[in-house]
């Protein structure tokens, strides 16, 4: 198993220490109910095969513990609703424009369009809120999906070539085909996306390493060609450069009309997957003794992968950091069982797009920042934080 | 390692059996490495000959050795001597800087997809040089000293946001993934809001070029990249033992943190240098440490025959880069991403096995 994964965890963070230590691990039910197993290395991996035999094994002690995590984790997901909620509610409030409360709730529950605020708010502020939520969510589950499926933390949308596909996509069609709006990119984008999550898994196959090696060497390949297309196409890159940022303006609710049935599957097959991902955490070997076709969990989850990352890309561009900061954020909040981190990330990844764009309405004085840079600035405080956590460690 | 797995099944023998064999397998896969270095050397003069005789302005091989042998015409010199030897050599050695830096990195992580381009390395030269560019309207030398700049600060703030009672792999690659999207993006950001000429401009440099490469940026290379693999070389003999893991590498003697320390500061050093001097060249640093391993075998570093691969090639890639495409010289960063991605996919498609690459 450590010699699948790309890098291996520390060896001092084995989880008996780091329940000894730290007071938040002990409310892991994995550091805590398996003192026994300190010659695993990897604390994480240990957590998830005790989360599994948990789930497997119906045992008194463990289903006590199991209890009082469960109202833990309810909680904390009710925080995160309350997060999403706030962050609606600011998106919807606050911009550049600065007006009343009381005029977006009027625009929302009886619309003048008369009204200069009530119109800013329906037009421009409903629908980036809107495509805030759905890239949010599709990136944050898409991001849990392949660290869960790749067993490899640095694994997220944009290291798997999701991002430089659909860049490429976008390039090819503005310099040959003459594209020239966020609503005619969509298809392109998410074409691209999706075709090169495919051509990664196709590659790639069964073995996480290679996964996102092959991501990698993909990204590395399309890289160069877009930048080849940009420099000798002047008018393509200043097109490009606009969508290249990340960003969820420019766009109205249509693509979100067009997208939301890919949307609904990816999340959906997401979401049945979760327990497949918790055995998968275990290794391939134990995953298939217990009984699970990994080789269908691994189709399964490239599908759902390239569903939630074309309608992503295709929403927003290219936004970096969300799909790989929005999984550990609900690993280290609700623990390594992935139906509890699924849920979680379903609702974080909402809430840091949102609120990516608006601290990027606010924060420079009548202009904006693009959600996409905003959410890199916001992600990788979150990131660092998690990776000088105790706990850091493979999958 | 590899004795053991040469002879799996053999009886009992003699101490002195047993270090003959040890001996032997050594033997074997050092010339092995020696041969690869020099057989990748071989192709980097036949190289740098080609380069020197073809272009726009064609000079046959016999005025080239004339020319270098102190004689020829004066248009012959100028365009050998002031144009083509420069970029030579810039090619030459940025790729050893690259590749060199790169197998360190890849050994000292024990990660295969560490390289300055997934750890904000190359992002921080490129933030600074296009911050040089768009923002200052700079060009040159200051471009190059603010790309040394920027990949200095993103290493430095790196290793503090990672260092926590020394630095561990996983902990200082996720760390660098997160600067490197934080500088992708304000690049990204910066090309959208300037002018589109300046911006392509600015693009340009951030694919990684050597064609502009002349006297002092090519002294500031050559130094640095002879300096910091001098000194890799001497604190490379502790490679080993890091690969087996920290504990092992504890247990005999090594002083993993420091080790890896060192390294790593000299490997940045090294890639800072080459990177302000030609931009951050997608790849090299990544594949050639992966080519080289896989030529040597045994699962060691193999620092020398990355740094030989490496050289070969980005002059190669800068060759093709002038010839690939009628009427437009591309960036050897272009070239080096378009050969080398597939070759690491044809690998990984057809390896069955994967263990640390």
């Amino acid at each position: 198993m450590s010699s699948s994964q790309p890098a291996e965890p520390s060896a001092r963070a084995g989880s008996a220490e780091a329940a000894a230590t730290r007071p938040a691990a002990a409310t892991q039910p994995a550091s805590a109910a398996q003192p026994a197993s300190a010659a695993q290395p990897a604390s994480a991996a240990q957590s998830a095969s005790a989360a599994a035999a948990r789930s497997a094994s119906e045992g008194r002690p463990s289903r006590r513990v199991s209890g009082t995590n469960a109202w833990r984790r309810i909680a904390v997901l009710a925080v995160c609703a309350v997060a999403l909620l706030a962050a609606v509610a600011a998106s919807l409030a606050l911009g550049v424009r600065g007006m009343d409360p009381s005029a977006v709730w009027q625009a929302l529950l009886a619309p003048d369009l008369t009204d200069p605020d009530q119109a800013v708010v329906l037009q421009l502020r409903v629908p980036r809120t809107v495509i805030g939520i759905a890239a949010g969510l599709a990136l944050g589950l898409a991001g849990t999906v392949i660290q869960g499926v790749t067993r490899n933390p640095i694994a997220d949308p944009g290291l798997l070539g999701v991002n430089s596909g659909a860049s490429l996509a976008v390039v090819l069609s503005i310099s040959f085909l003459g594209i020239t709006s966020p609503l005619g990119y969509i298809w392109f984008a998410f074409a691209g996306a999706a075709g090169a999550a495919v051509l990664v898994f196709a590659i790639g196959g069964a073995q996480p390493v290679r996964l996102a090696l092959v991501g990698a060497a993909l990204t590395a390949l399309l890289t160069p060609l877009i930048a080849l297309v940009l420099l000798r196409d002047t008018e393509a890159f200043n097109q490009y450069r606009f969508w290249a940022v990340g960003s969820l303006t420019g766009r109205d609710l249509s693509t979100v009309a067009i997208l939301w049935p890919f949307l609904l599957v990816g999340v959906v097959l997401a979401a049945s997957l979760a327990h497949r991902l918790n055995l998968l955490a275990l290794g391939d070997d134990v995953a298939s003794a217990l009984g699970q076709r990994v080789g269908a969990t691994r189709a399964l989850a490239g599908a759902s992968i390239v569903l939630l990352c074309g309608t992503a890309t295709a929403l927003a561009g290219p936004i970096a950091l969300v799909g790989l900061v929005v999984p550990h954020a609900a690993r280290r909040l609700v623990g390594s069982d992935y139906r509890w981190i699924t849920a979680a990330a379903i609702l974080l990844g909402p809430v840091m797009l949102l609120a990516a764009d608006v601290i990027g309405r606010l924060v420079v004085p009548n202009s904006e920042l693009e959600a996409g840079v905003v959410a890199a600035f916001l992600g990788a405080p979150v990131l660092i934080a998690i990776a000088r956590s105790r706990r850091v460690a493979g999958l | 390692m590899r004795v053991a797995a040469d002879h799996p099944s053999q009886a009992p023998v003699a101490v002195a059996d047993v270090r003959a064999v040890v001996a032997a397998a050594r033997g074997r896969h050092r010339r092995r490495h020696i041969l690869i270095v020099v057989a990748a050397l071989a192709v980097a003069v036949a190289l740098a000959l080609a380069a020197l005789s073809f272009g726009a302005a064609a000079v046959t091989p016999d005025r080239v050795l004339a020319v270098l042998f102190g004689g020829g015409e004066r248009l012959d010199r100028f365009v050998v001597l002031e144009l083509r030897v420069p970029r030579i050599l810039a090619a030459l050695l940025v790729g050893a800087g690259f590749a060199l830096a790169g197998a360190v990195f890849q050994s000292t992580l024990r990660n295969p997809l560490a390289s300055p381009d997934i750890l904000g390395i190359a992002q921080g030269a490129s933030l600074g040089a296009v911050w040089a560019i768009l923002g200052l309207g700079a060009g040159g030398a200051v471009v190059a000293g603010f790309a040394f700049g920027g990949a200095l600060v993103v290493a430095l703030v790196i290793w503090l946001a990672a260092w926590r009672q020394g630095l561990h792999g996983i902990r200082f690659v996720l760390v660098g993934v997160g600067m490197s999207y934080v500088c992708g993006s304000t690049v990204a950001w910066l090309l959208a809001r300037s002018d589109v000429r300046q911006a392509q401009t600015a693009l340009h440099w951030t694919v990684g070029s050597v064609a502009d490469v002349r006297g002092p940026e090519l002294a500031v290379l050559a130094i640095g990249v002879a300096v910091g693999a001098a000194a890799i070389a001497v604190m490379s003999r502790v490679l080993p033992a890091l690969a087996l893991g920290d504990d092992h590498a504890a247990g005999l003697g090594v002083r993993t943190d420091v080790a890896r320390l060192a390294l790593l500061v000299l490997a940045v050093a090294v890639v800072a240098v080459a990177t302000s001097v030609a931009g951050p060249i997608a790849f090299v640093a990544l594949i050639a440490p992966a080519v080289a391993r896989r030529l040597v075998g045994g699962g060691d570093a193999a620092l020398a025959a990355s740094t030989c691969v490496g050289a070969v090639l980005v002059l190669g890639a800068d060759v093709a880069g002038q010839f690939a495409l009628p009427g437009f010289t591309a960036p050897v960063g272009i070239v080096t991403g378009v050969i080398g991605a597939p070759y690491l996919l044809w690998l990984l498609a057809r390896t069955e096995r994967t263990s640390r690459a």
